[in-house]
């Protein structure tokens, strides 16, 4: 059981439920424009603490509230690619893709930085700073990070959105790799359909 | 459009209405005269002639308006035509130089009262005199320009005693503050006038300083040129009056004969 | 350039140097501790807290001078504890101007360094989190550079307030030649004595360029912070 997910949450004016089980290698999540996607995200990534319900991935109980558990967002060892890409501006891409690798424990690495760049096609860019990199190029640094910080578990934010269409198909095709040969569940938030039906193993809708 | 202003209008003005009558009512607020006149006086006449001017008020005349400052500042001011009335200050010096430059009323200018200077220390000082300063600080009014301190600096530099304690001083802005770190116990000693001593009941007096160390402490009075106010004259002539003596008297000056 | 002032007054400004140079850097940590606070946690108080931080700023200066003396004079609560237990005391010394310029400094830095921590962004620092650093580590590698530039910003706000700080200084410290003497002081003593004008002109003049520069310097580094560096890409 990979994701096993129960949650709800109030936020603003509305309250978001969701419950949901999936074996899948890569389950999308989907659900109407401001349906709160990312707040599950950011639930699972332990930024935010539901109200109340329970959060295990790969049999490891990140929170539940009834058995107070509660893990702080340093230890649940999630691979987060947010929306906004969200690197750090004043660090180089190299420095940026080291920072979760160095935090990351001794034994737990299970990709190198050299394999990273590859996979991704960002060697050419561990120089620059982050202001100067494109969209497509700062995402694909983004997941460079989130990979090399040693995750158990990936999380995307709409990863496709505002790219060009060749640049998407690049990344799309990526995400297939890392899902076939890499060994680590993927959470997918899109609201493309497509994408969606080309990724996923499961698809959950959030209302 | 039209109607919503002129509604504006008219509920504005109810609004004033109260306070355009109370303006009107010239009757109840006083008139300038009703203010007696502005007297600028050295910080250590500070006790005495309040009550001096309680007294003038107790005989009918409107209650003089007081400022105590170091005399020198209070001279800049009126250098830099302070509109004030009387200037009554602690040393002749700066009474001259006021003079010189025009701002006294002729044949207003007169000495009326005297003091003394005492070394002091905060109450319960072990100390016997200058000899027990040690590590301390001098607490004095400064002695550059501040007749207190001027004085103080002459009567120690005639006792031979100023080169050793010059370093040591501390000049505040007027006698008062000078009294003030005494009693705060910054500084183990201080000199002040003898009248500042008995103000204070958190210092004591370690000893006098000779009057003949020393120019005589002088404090004069004059009507300044600049003053408009009818009861300035008036005022004046109180400040020598066999009553205002007995009130200086009681606070420690020093009558002049 | 010697010829410009006299020996004494290359000492007012000196000791004017001095006195700011440390006021500023015993009020960095403390003060952007309490930027910190006031810009991230929520605590009961926090807006008391706000107003005390900022008191300074509205208090007349004497005030605040006279506050001082009564907590750290020979016969306060502070001061008694620091004389009897260090030997330290701070009226009449250069170390009782440089507390009370640093009083005065301090609302001004923290109100600075406040607006370059908030400026940071949050998400950054979650970003971090999700990558394995603790809210330390998180705070030193990422909110504490990206703030950096406020906080040059707010030393210098500071430095400058410091050089021009007279009221606290001369009712706390009193006003004693080489040891609390500073520029605002040094002009005022002049201004005391009839004939010292070209003395009061001088040190004016030196007064007026290092304030502008202190400025100058500050808004350059405040238009630094505020650019793109602490926002998300």
């Amino acid at each position: 059981m990979f994701f096993e997910i129960e949650l709800e949450h109030r936020i603003g004016e509305r309250t978001i439920a969701l419950q949901f089980q999936s074996q899948a290698r890569l389950t999308a999540l989907v659900g109407p424009s401001g349906a709160g996607k990312t707040t599950v995200l950011n639930c699972i990534a332990g930024l935010v603490t539901p109200d109340s319900g329970r959060i295990a991935v790969n049999g490891v109980v990140l929170h539940d509230r009834s058995h107070r558990i509660d893990l702080s967002p340093e230890l649940r060892r999630a691979g987060y690619v947010f929306q906004d890409g969200r690197l750090f501006p004043h660090l180089r891409v190299m420095a940026n893709l080291a920072y979760g690798e160095r935090l990351a424990p001794a034994g737990a690495r299970w990709i190198e930085s050299a394999e990273v760049t590859e996979l991704l096609g960002i060697r050419h860019l561990l120089q620059r700073m982050p202001g100067t990199l494109s969209g497509g190029e700062a995402r694909r640094v983004a997941i460079g990070r989130a990979l090399l910080s040693a995750p158990r578990f990936l999380l995307l934010d709409e990863p496709f959105g505002s790219l060009d269409p060749a640049r998407a198909e690049e990344l799309l095709q990526l995400v297939e790799r890392i899902r076939d040969s890499l060994d680590i569940p993927i959470l997918l938030v899109s609201h493309d359909r497509s994408e969606v039906e080309r990724l996923a193993g499961e698809v959950v809708t959030l209302q | 459009m039209q109607r919503a202003f002129s509604l504006v209008s008219r509920r504005l003005l109810l609004a004033l209405l109260p306070a355009l009558l109370a303006s009107c009512q010239g009757g109840s607020s006083p008139p300038a005269a009703a203010k007696g006149p502005i007297v600028l006086a050295a910080s250590s006449l500070q006790e005495a002639l309040t009550e001096v001017a309680a007294a003038w008020k107790d005989h009918g005349h409107a209650a003089p308006v007081l400022s105590f400052a170091a005399t020198s500042a209070l001279a800049r001011q009126v250098q830099q035509g302070a509109p004030a009335d009387l200037f009554f200050s602690a040393d002749e010096e700066w009474m001259d130089r006021l003079d010189h430059a025009g701002l006294v009323r002729s044949g207003t200018r007169g000495d009326v009262i005297g003091n003394q200077l005492v070394l002091i220390g905060p109450k319960g000082t072990a100390a016997h005199g200058l000899a027990d300063l040690g590590d301390g600080r001098l607490s004095l009014a400064d002695p550059a320009a501040v007749p207190a301190g001027k004085y103080a600096k002459a009567a120690l530099e005639s006792l031979g005693q100023w080169d050793a304690v010059a370093a040591k001083v501390a000049p505040a802005e007027n006698v008062r503050a000078a009294l003030a770190l005494v009693e705060r116990g910054e500084a183990p000693l201080g000199i002040v006038y003898a009248t500042d001593a008995l103000a204070s009941d958190k210092v004591q007096v370690v000893a006098t300083l000779p009057a003949s160390s020393h120019p005589p402490i002088r404090y004069a009075v004059a009507v300044l040129t600049a003053s408009q106010h009818p009861d300035a004259a008036g005022f004046r002539q109180f400040l020598q009056s066999a009553e205002a003596a007995r009130i200086f008297e009681k606070h420690g000056f020093g009558a002049i004969k | 350039m010697s010829g410009l002032l006299s020996a004494a007054e290359w000492g007012v400004v000196a000791l004017s140097l001095k006195v700011s140079v440390v006021a500023v850097i015993l009020t960095l940590p403390p003060a952007y501790f309490l930027a910190w606070l006031l810009a991230r946690r929520r605590f009961p108080g926090r807006i008391l807290l706000d107003a005390l931080v900022h008191l300074p700023l509205v208090l007349p200066p004497v005030v605040t001078g006279w506050l001082l003396l009564l907590a750290f004079g020979r016969s306060g609560p502070v001061g008694a504890w620091l004389d009897s237990v260090l030997g330290v005391t701070l009226v009449f010394r250069w170390t009782g101007a440089a507390l009370a310029a640093a009083v005065m400094a301090l609302p001004l830095m923290v109100r600075a360094m406040r607006l370059s921590i908030e400026a940071v962004d949050r998400r950054l620092v979650d970003a971090a989190r999700t990558l394995g650093a603790r809210p330390w580590r998180a705070f030193l590698t990422i909110t504490l550079p990206l703030s950096a530039p406020g906080i040059a910003a707010g030393a210098m706000l500071g430095f400058a307030r410091s050089l021009g700080e007279f009221g606290a200084t001369i009712t706390f410290a009193s006003n004693i030649a080489g040891e609390t003497r500073t520029l605002p002081l040094a002009i005022y003593t002049g201004l005391q004595v009839p004939g010292a004008e070209a003395q009061v002109a001088r040190l004016s003049l030196i007064s007026v360029a290092l304030s502008i520069a202190a400025l100058v310097i500050s808004e350059l580094l405040v238009r630094r912070s505020g650019g793109s560096r602490a926002h998300v890409l």
